[in-house]
């Protein structure tokens, strides 16, 4: 069915959880012998090699974000790896860990390896329980039979893995209000720099990498960089990416697909078309934060570099595509009131500008909007991008901003009808 | 030292400093909300917004978050930072309700302020307000949650800043929530300070609530009367009355913030008891013919029975001035009898610190930046409390902290704590001193082993004690301490808590001269006939108060001069109405030898709620305010002395007859004082019969300051006095186990001085064989002199 090489989803099997055994199987655990073979630095640098890039959605590349971590300072450092996954549209750790937790399990004792450090906590969303339960159930497997704990297959190398369940908001997510919630304090962010590497969890250097990130690493350790660069479509860029499929389409799943792959072909081929033979006519490509693609974009390569081009961001991969008869103005008014209601009330722009917008979009909605409210929308945006103090109200602006660049006459259609056009 | 440039003007600041800071220096107001000095940057509200030219970052940032660096070019006017500050000021005013009429903020609002200047006339939004329900938070602080602009201050204040842990953070987003997990009194003794770090109106002033508008008040700056630590005050009056009290700002002493004592003592000033009339023989007399009276009397004493037979009492509260001047009277006099204090233990205490503290001299600030503090018989929350909030801050920067108390010292950060019987503190710092501790069991030892290490390793470390534990022999024994552990390369600073906020001054003016218990005998054998009391009382302080009341009794001349209705004023043949500090310009030194200067905030007159019975305007007219007799001391002294009356020839004056006090002319309010140069006399040897410990199966009473309570000008203000304990005792559980007593049971306490009834109070860090009582004014504690060490029962009381 799905034509394209499969390296997370390999094991996934529906309703089932691969156990050690049988990931041993499959090749699991060869990455982390692989790694102990080699010095940290040369496993940092295999994957700095490998072009892999974050998936939590910024896509800084990995490799380059270890290099700048401190390995060889003395005293405690930290491993974190970010399961905080809660940006509407967005559920393809869940997926990843569900089917195969091994991977992540290896991943982090790989990473813990190539920037010494041994303790990783592996921060899950609190929704996430039987994620959470199956980490657990892996970490205590791989502990059993010595991949993790004292002496990591009879090396000198010691690593535990923790998992911590978040209290259950969307900022945590951010890396820093991550640490915050995981030291136990109020999950606001903290101000960079100093950035984790330096001053971290416990204000002790600390790196953060996402689910899948790290679910990579295992296999790049195996399989080597080339095979991985080989993975992608698109030849500037390396590996597969989990792709969750959401919103008007036949077929609502979550695919490992090559990067590079055309919006297209994930809307056509996997999503099997837009429901009810409708037309397309926009999608968030990455989760709630990045700004729409319309039609115009279809035959765009699905990575990061190329969606930046457009003024858009490949995210999460958390495709939700929406129909013709869909109100993008309601569309945008619904996500943004996700990230007003998500604020963690630091900074004004994001606790207040976010607010302001919910209440100008449903004026707008709700037909009392006016050309003043129009242009005060117009000032919101301008006033909260890159003017909060972290990245949420930055990715809040995404749909909003996009919004006023590519339905503006939409907007106007409601301000001139004085109602919702598609109602 | 990076230089920059700001709005076309270039500036050079000390590494590290911020923009905003560096804006400051050239007078160039950046707009802010959450930013605070001494809170620090946290960049939450967005308002500090600049734009950056040139140099190592770009675009619109936060001032406050930015270190100045070489090479920047910043503008403030840049079109797009405005734009986002008129949006931050939009969006802090969305749910900001239109009640500046009737807040007490309004005037003194950085809100409002902010709110005109960035032009917001207009709320475009049009929606439903957040709002919230309002905590009481006890009889300080009045919440109106409603008007709060999320800008954390309060927070930062209390919690990170002050270290009380019973006010936070709640919510999220645009419903974020400051206050208590439920209504009730915060419990910090420095929560005022949320009223001051407030931008706007969540957080004023309860006892001040509707009194006056802000631009009504007179304000002047002053320095706090109560305690040693001298810190800046800004009391605001009006109507005659004082008001209330805002923190000043010095970097050197209290820095920006002061202790709930100082803020809302303010009231003694409008005691509704305060003598404001001269008085001859219990009738009423103009100044003139009270001074003439003054004068004639003392004259004719000493012609009869020599110039010995007139004593002066000097007074820790009075100003340095009028202190210095009353010292001129009792050498023109020529009497041998002028004391400071009539509390024998703080008198001698502070005379031994002002002979021995010389270059040990350790202020707040240095405090602040300190890695070791030893306290050794300080309890800063009752004798200092802003000393526990400097030391709070070198806990946060990583300085360790050891108390060696018989208390249970509350401190608002964590401390290595010794409980050691009073009468050992100056043992323990001489053996500190000579690094001999074998004196000590081993468990004592496992605590101060590990401080002769610490002492031997800490790059500032400060030893603090406090004049009424330590007495003379224990700051002796710190001073020695200071000295021998100091090193060239590395000195061991001392710092000691005493009385009131001149009692350094005091002791300087000291002589040779004998305490005031040497006084009290020589009245009682008929030798002194007249005494003259400057601000002091020693029917209540003296340490033998039975004793003292019996001696007095004897005195043919009783000259008072103060500002508040003490015993000695009522029981005064002569009375001379003093002004408060409030009142006048002056000078105080405080415990560490900085003299500071104050202005008059207001003239003193009979408070227009007490004349007008709550009318206004009055309904009865006299040409002369009421009650507005009373005089500066130092002019009364100078009167009375017939020499120069204005301060600054009496300073110039002080300054060329002592070389000691040379920069006293120098002194200006609103900096951060001068520190006193030279010492003191050490006093002569002490008298046989000191305060002891007895070693017998019977309990021993340490007799104590509390926070509230033991403070005579906090005692006599409305808001701290209804806030004073009910009598307590505090004591070791194994103690209480072996008397069969619980914490909460009500007990007999019986001491020589009589009985009364106590509530127990039991605490594990209180050192086990003694007992702790506190000084509480107008209770039957009232005559636990701090200090004093007592034989005692205690039974418990059956509850009928």
């Amino acid at each position: 069915m799905n034509p394209y090489p499969q390296v997370l989803f390999k094991n996934r099997r529906p309703g089932e959880t691969i156990l050690l055994p049988e990931y041993e199987k499959t090749g699991g655990y060869l990455g982390l012998r692989a790694a102990l073979k080699m010095s940290p630095e040369e496993v940092c640098n295999l994957v700095k090699g490998s072009g892999l890039r974050g998936r939590g959605g910024a896509g800084f590349p990995t490799g380059l974000k270890w290099s700048f971590f401190p390995a060889d300072q003395p005293g405690d450092k930290y491993l974190v790896c970010n399961g905080d996954e809660m940006e509407p549209g967005t559920y393809k750790d869940c997926q990843l860990l569900l089917a195969d937790p091994h991977q992540l399990v290896e991943g982090m004792a790989i990473a813990a390896y190539a920037l010494q450090t041994s303790v990783g906590y592996i921060f899950l969303r609190y929704a996430y329980e039987e994620c959470s339960q199956r980490v657990e159930r892996a970490i205590a497997e791989a502990t059993a039979a010595g991949y993790l704990g004292r002496h990591i297959l009879g090396t000198g190398f010691d690593v535990e893995l923790h998992v911590h369940r978040s209290a259950g908001r969307y900022i945590l997510g951010e890396e820093t209000a991550l640490l915050n919630g995981l030291e136990g304090r109020r999950p606001n962010p903290r101000s960079k720099p100093p950035f984790p590497a330096q001053r971290g969890l416990f204000s002790r250097p600390t790196n953060v990498n996402n689910v899948e990130t790290l679910a990579n690493v295992p296999h790049i350790l195996t399989h080597g960089k080339l095979w991985f660069q080989e993975l992608a479509l698109n030849v500037e860029s390396a590996g597969t990416k989990l792709f969750g499929l959401s919103g008007h389409l036949n077929c609502n799943e979550c695919f490992e697909l090559p990067l590079g792959i055309t919006l297209r072909e994930v809307v056509e081929d996997f999503g099997g078309g837009v429901r009810g033979g409708k037309k397309f006519k926009a999608c968030l490509p990455g989760g709630a934060s990045t700004p729409y693609l319309t039609a115009e974009h279809l035959d765009l390569m699905m990575d990061f570099d190329p969606l930046e081009e457009v003024e858009s961001r490949l995210g999460t991969a958390g495709v939700t595509v929406f129909d013709e008869n869909t109100c993008m103005v309601a569309v945008t008014r619904n996500l943004n009131q996700f990230f007003a209601r998500e604020s963690c009330g630091w900074c004004t722009p994001c606790r207040d500008g976010l607010a302001t917008i919910s209440w100008l979009l449903d004026q707008i909605e709700n037909g009392q909007g006016t050309e003043d409210h129009l242009a005060m929308l117009h000032g919101q945006v301008r006033n909260i991008k890159g003017r909060s103090f972290c990245a949420l109200a930055e990715g809040a602006m995404g749909p909003v901003e996009a919004l006023l660049r590519l339905f503006e006459d939409e907007i106007k259609d409601h301000i001139r009808k004085g109602c919702c056009p598609f109602v | 030292m990076p230089k920059l440039i700001i709005d076309n003007l270039e500036v050079t600041v000390p590494e590290g400093t911020n923009v905003l800071e560096a804006a400051r220096k050239l007078d160039i107001v950046i707009p802010h909300f959450c930013y605070h000095k001494a809170l620090g940057a946290v960049g939450s509200c967005r308002l500090c917004a600049m734009m950056f030219l040139e140099g190592p970052v770009s675009g619109v940032q936060m001032a406050c978050m930015i270190p100045a660096q070489d090479g920047m070019v910043i503008a403030t006017n840049d079109p797009e930072a405005v734009e986002l500050r008129e949006h931050v000021i939009e969006w802090a005013m969305t749910n900001h309700p239109h009640d500046c009429p009737v807040c007490d903020e309004g005037g003194e609002c950085q809100l409002q302020e902010m709110t005109v200047a960035g032009g917001h006339a207009v709320r475009r939004y049009t929606g439903p307000k957040c709002t919230f329900t309002n905590q009481d938070l006890g009889p300080f602080v009045q919440q109106e949650m409603n008007r709060c602009i999320t800008c954390y201050r309060c927070v930062r204040t209390y919690r990170d800043y002050c270290g009380g842990e019973d006010y936070g953070v709640f919510g999220s987003r645009n419903r974020v929530f400051f206050g208590r997990v439920e209504e009730g009194p915060l419990e910090s003794f420095f929560a005022g300070n949320i009223i001051d770090a407030c931008p706007t109106g969540v957080l004023t002033n309860k006892p001040f609530r509707f009194k006056s508008r802000s631009w009504d008040l007179q304000e002047a700056p002053s320095i706090c009367p109560h305690c040693s630590l001298g810190c800046a005050v800004i009391p605001g009056g009006r109507y005659r009355e004082l008001q209330r009290i805002r923190a000043g700002v010095n970097e050197t002493t209290n820095g920006f913030f002061i202790c709930d004592r100082g803020r809302f003592g303010y009231d003694h000033v409008n005691h509704p008891e305060r003598p404001r009339e001269p008085r001859i023989d219990g009738q009423p007399a103009s100044m003139a013919e009270t001074l003439a009276a003054v004068r004639t009397r003392v004259q004719d004493l000493v012609q009869k029975h020599g110039p010995a037979a007139v004593a002066f009492l000097g007074s820790s509260r009075a100003s340095f001035e009028a202190n210095a001047l009353l010292r001129e009277w009792a050498t023109q006099v020529g009497s041998p009898h002028l004391v400071f204090e009539a509390h024998q233990g703080r008198d001698r205490a502070a005379r031994v610190l002002a002979a021995r503290l010389g270059e040990h001299a350790r202020s707040l600030e240095d405090v602040r930046q300190s890695d070791l503090i030893v306290l050794c018989g300080a309890d800063p929350l009752a004798e200092g409390p802003m000393l526990a909030l400097a030391i709070r801050q070198a806990a946060r920067n990583g300085a360790q902290v050891v108390v060696i108390d018989p208390r249970s010292v509350k401190l608002p950060c964590s401390a290595t704590r010794l409980p050691l019987a009073s009468g050992r503190l100056p043992e323990v710092l001489k053996a500190l001193s000579q690094k001999d501790l074998s004196a000590f069991s081993r468990q004592e030892r496992s605590v101060l082993d590990g401080l002769a290490a610490q002492l031997e390793s800490a790059r500032q470390p400060i030893l603090i004690g406090a004049a009424d534990l330590l007495a003379e022999a224990g700051v002796t024994a710190l001073c020695a301490a200071a000295t021998k552990l100091s090193t060239p390369e590395r000195p061991v600073g001392a710092m000691v808590l005493l009385s009131g906020p001149n009692s350094y001054g005091g002791a300087m003016l000291t002589g040779a001269a004998d305490d005031f218990d040497t006084v009290l005998d020589a009245i009682q054998e008929g030798r002194i006939h007249a005494l003259v009391c400057l601000s002091s009382d020693p029917f209540r302080e003296a340490m033998a108060p039975a004793r003292a009341q019996a001696a007095l009794g004897h005195l043919e001349l009783l000259v008072t001069i103060d500002s508040t209705p003490t015993l000695a004023a009522q029981r005064a043949d002569i009375f001379l109405p003093a002004r408060a500090s409030a009142e006048m310009a002056g000078s105080y030194v405080n415990n560490e030898g900085r003299m500071q200067a104050f202005l008059p905030v207001l003239n003193p007159g009979l408070p227009i709620s007490q004349t007008g019975a709550g009318n206004h305007p009055p309904r009865e007219f006299f040409l002369q305010t009421p009650g507005s007799e009373p005089e500066e001391d130092w002019l009364i002294l100078a009167q009375l002395l017939e020499s120069a009356s204005d301060l600054a020839t009496i300073r110039q004056r002080l300054a060329s007859s002592d070389q000691r006090f040379t920069e006293l002319p120098a002194i200006a309010p609103e900096t951060p004082g001068i520190r006193m140069s030279g010492s003191g006399q050490l006093p002569p040897a002490p008298p046989s019969e000191l305060p002891h410990c007895t070693p017998s199966d019977t309990l021993t009473l340490l007799a104590v300051s509390a926070p509230l309570g033991s403070h005579w000008l906090a005692h006599l203000s409305a808001p701290l006095a209804a806030q004073e304990p009910q009598p307590y005792v505090c004591l070791h559980p194994e103690q209480a186990k072996e008397l069969g007593l619980n914490a909460g049971d009500r007990a007999r306490l019986i001491t020589h001085l009589g009985h009364c009834h106590v509530v127990v109070k039991i605490d594990e860090m209180m050192v086990s064989g003694q007992v702790m009582a506190p000084q509480l004014m107008n209770t039957a504690l009232e005559g636990m002199l701090p200090g004093s060490v007592l034989d005692c029962r205690l039974e418990r009381e059956v509850q009928v």
